[in-house]
């Protein structure tokens, strides 16, 4: 095989840092989704939803924008922002009333939401694909060990631990965070203190959507923005959070990694199996620890 | 019992009914067959999902992979071997029991939500499995133009073929629910620890009532095959997983017909509304959120609550689980 | 028939049981009393396997049973009820008393007869026996709470055991259910022979009805004996009793 050349060493390498770079939207986009089932207890489908809104809005207001130069910017901000207003209409207008309900009773409910964004979509964007071109600055690649690598994919490289280290800071080192985690295990004690439950629920589930729309945004410039994508995020993201332990961020890290890390290798060992890598790597994962690599907190 | 729309009083109706679909085919146009065809198999896999969902209070959310291998099954053995017509059909449900084992092996152990999240891994993997191998199972593409028997496939011989089967999977699977099997079944569901403590092995227990509804699965599965002589991936994808589990919450899941109702109006109403709109999903997902909201046990739950006031207002899940 | 030595089990860090010791023999009825967080539930949890031990020996009937799983214990002669009401909450009274009786006829995996005529005959004497026979139909979710642990006894008989083991049988009970239940426990004991094995908040109503008490303190047994040597151990009065005048 040719992974044993010199040359494919190289390729090897600046494959591992794509599939780092894929990794960090992956992160952004489950540690959304983690808190949101560490500390409301969801397990929110219609948070690939919220990521497909996220890359739509982001091309909208990109391309409305694009005599300046600052149009990905502005939208960067500004996407993820929507999106964190649709979650919060979400959660006060809906999901709060619904709590006591079973597990699968949330799936469906938030399937249903999934149902209707998906139409939603289609019916604001139409059905065909957008595409948008990776901001100025980022044009254009690096060469690395001989080979390309493309200027954007370092910056999703660079955000990847920005990102990791705002959380970490938010659930740590803030009060917000302690409460929530505090909720998390035990409701009606934290209730019982005279802590205003669910204003606590409503800030975790509106910045695990916040997050959703940042995950959008970025992968925007990288691929095409379509119907469907929604599909293929999700399914992608539950099985990383699954691996990571549910509701535990550092997980969400970890089985990003995982995740990203094999789809990337996969592809070069065996173009026509590649996506089934990340699956085997989350089965084998589960079969030897079947809460997740990390303490779940359930 | 739970199944209470299905009692001595109720059985003159349901054999009303099966009569009235066997005069179907003199009264109705043929494109009203081919949706009560349809209607049955989707019907027939949506039941054998709430044997395990509604009556054994697990959290299978990715059936349709034992419908996709079961109708792969079938498609795979008429294309591609000489066998006799009905091996390739028998052997459909047994496929799909035998993979219902081995996914049940390693789920089995889990309980509720991680139940559910591992299953989902592992059928996402067959279904990328069949989604990529071109050589074997055609991709994305799919299998067309599988050599159905022709005295199969017409639109009324199908449609009697499926309904005969579908009755006959139908009254195993209601005898099994009313079975000590079955009674155990919903006593783990109603209490694993309980359950345990009376001398049950709730992990057998568990993979041998994911074997049985992988079976009918994949019964339902050749069915499919039989109704459009062609197979893709699509068959085991996790949305389909999904609508039939929205089949069994709209339907009502503590009632043996519930999933077959709940798949008559979901398929009745995608097959009308999608005459006036491609907006179909939207208008079934308010149509959901609605149900989830008022009548969280189903249309014929919310009937059998109307007529009978003693049954209990339960959630589908115990607070309580047992340890791994 | 059932001898419990050493027995320890901590739950990250904290030792619930530290040092058990328990014998019961058979036809006995013995209780462990103790204050709350003494352990007691999940020394019983210990026997039965709902979890396992960190150390120490478990044997029932002379055998070994330290990590056998509950069913497998309920196979060998060993049933019992739970603190907080463990019951099929969706079946009926007399269905939920008839599953155990299904699980102990061993007919668990007979897929094509009906459930419903199966040992009607046992199943409706225990619910005479226990008082029940009334509420035979009645969904059983919709009990009272007493009723509930009345039914919580009668499905452990179904799977009709050499040794009945109570977590609490009166926790939660108004004193007129508190004497009914005692008195079924006496009916079983007297009049099946059965051992029992319980634990229980009521220290007068230990002292008036078991065989043998066993003291537990902060997860250790202090002493077991009949209810006259335990009165007037100096250690419990100075660790249990004391505290209670």
């Amino acid at each position: 095989m040719e992974l044993f050349t010199g040359l494919s060493f190289s390729v090897l390498c600046i494959q591992i840092l794509v599939g780092l770079s894929k990794a960090t939207i992956l992160f952004i986009v489950a540690s959304g989704l983690t808190l949101i089932l560490g500390v409301l207890r969801i397990p929110n489908l219609a948070h690939g939803s919220l990521y497909m809104i996220g890359a739509f809005t982001t091309y909208s207001i990109a391309t409305a924008f694009s005599q300046s130069s600052l149009g990905f910017w502005i939208a960067l901000l500004l996407a993820p922002l929507i999106v964190a207003l649709i979650g919060l209409i979400m959660e006060q207008g809906l999901f709060r009333f619904l709590y006591n309900r079973d597990h699968l009773m949330m799936l469906l409910f938030t399937f249903s939401f999934t149902l209707v964004f998906g139409d939603l979509v289609k019916l604001l964007w139409g059905s065909d694909y957008r595409s948008l071109a990776v901001p100025e600055i980022f044009q254009g690649s690096y060469s690395l060990l001989g080979m390309p690598f493309p200027r954007y994919n370092l910056f999703l490289l660079l955000l990847g631990p920005v990102f990791a280290a705002g959380l970490w800071f938010l659930t740590n080192r803030t009060i917000l965070g302690k409460i929530s985690r505090a909720a998390a295990v035990d409701r009606e004690m934290v209730g019982a203190v005279g802590i205003n439950v669910n204003r606590i629920y409503a800030a975790v589930f509106v910045l695990g959507c916040y997050l959703a729309g940042v995950g959008g945004a970025l992968v925007a410039p990288t691929q095409n923005i379509s119907q469907g994508m929604d599909h293929s995020i999700i399914i992608e993201i539950f099985l990383i959070v699954i691996i990571g332990g549910l509701g535990n961020v550092w997980g969400a890290l970890l089985g990003a990694v995982i995740f990203g890390l094999t789809d990337a290798i996969g592809i070069l060992v065996a173009p026509q199996f590649g996506i089934i890598f990340p699956y085997l790597a989350v089965i084998t994962v589960l079969i030897f620890r079947p809460k997740g690599l990390l303490k779940s907190i359930w | 019992m739970i199944s209470g729309v299905f009692g001595k009083k109720s059985l003159p109706l349901v054999v009303l009914f099966l009569v009235g679909l066997i005069f179907l085919p003199y009264a109705a146009p043929r494109f009203y067959i081919y949706l009560a065809s349809v209607i049955l198999v989707t019907g027939l896999l949506a039941t054998s999902l709430n044997l395990v969902l509604g009556y054994g209070g697990l959290y299978q959310f990715h059936h349709a992979v034992f419908y996709g291998i079961g109708a792969y099954t079938t498609a795979l053995m008429l294309t591609k071997t000489s066998l006799p017509t009905w091996v390739a059909f028998a052997s459909a449900p047994v496929a799909a029991a035998f993979f219902g084992l081995l996914i049940g092996l390693i789920c089995a152990r889990l309980s509720s939500l991680h139940f559910g999240m591992l299953q989902i891994s592992l059928g996402s993997l067959i279904w990328a499995i069949v989604y990529r191998w071109y050589d074997f199972t055609g991709g994305d593409d799919g299998i067309h133009g599988i050599p159905v028997p022709e005295a199969m496939s017409a639109t009324t011989s199908s449609y009697y073929f499926i309904l005969a089967i579908t009755t006959l999977c139908l009254l195993l699977m209601f005898i099994i629910i009313k079975s000590p099997f079955g009674r155990i079944l919903q006593a783990l569901r109603d209490n694993p620890e309980r359950c345990e403590a009376i001398g049950v092995n709730i992990t057998r227990h568990r993979i041998i009532a994911m074997v049985i509804a992988a079976l009918f699965a994949g019964a339902a599965g050749s069915l499919f095959v039989i109704l459009e002589g062609s197979v893709f991936p699509e068959l085991l994808s996790w949305t389909l997983s999904l609508e039939i589990l929205i089949m069994c919450l709209l339907g009502g899941w503590f009632t043996f017909f519930g999933p077959m109702l709940g798949a008559c109006l979901i398929i009745s109403m995608r097959t009308f509304a999608g005459n006036y709109t491609e907006y179909w999903t939207l208008i079934l997902g308010l149509m959901m959120m609605l149900t989830i909201f008022f009548l969280p046990k189903g249309v014929f739950g919310f009937i059998n609550q109307l007529f009978s006031s003693k049954a209990p207002d339960l959630p589908l899940e115990e607070s309580s689980h047992v340890a791994d | 028939m059932l001898q419990i030595r050493s027995l320890r089990k901590s739950f990250d860090g904290f030792l619930a049981v530290k040092e058990a010791n328990l014998s019961v023999n058979p036809g006995e009825v013995v209780a462990v009393i103790g204050p709350n967080g003494a352990g007691k539930t999940t020394l019983f949890n210990l026997v039965s396997g709902q979890i396992r031990p960190d150390a120490g020996s478990i044997r029932f009937k002379g055998e070994d049973i330290c990590g056998l799983r509950p069913h497998q214990l309920c196979r060998k002669g060993m049933s019992r009820s739970f603190q907080i009401v463990k019951i099929f909450s969706r079946m009926s009274v007399f269905e939920n008393v008839q599953t155990a009786v299904i699980s102990r006829m061993k007919k668990t995996s007979n897929l094509f007869i009906p459930a419903h005529n199966i040992a009607v005959k046992e199943t409706e004497a225990i619910l005479e026996a226990m008082g029940l026979i009334d509420k035979r139909d009645s969904i059983c979710g919709l009990l009272s709470h007493g009723d509930q642990k009345v039914l919580e006894m009668a499905i452990s008989l179904g799977s009709d055991p050499q040794l009945l083991i109570l977590d609490e049988p009166t926790a939660g009970m108004s004193g007129e259910e508190t004497a009914r239940a005692i008195d079924l426990m006496k009916h079983l004991s007297r009049q099946r022979g059965l051992t029992i094995l319980f634990c229980e908040h009521d220290v007068e109503l230990v002292f008036s009805f078991a065989d043998r008490i066993m003291v537990m303190q902060q997860g250790s047994t202090i002493t077991q004996g009949t209810p006259d040597q335990v009165r007037n151990d100096p250690q419990v009065k100075k660790a249990y009793l004391g505290s209670h005048d």
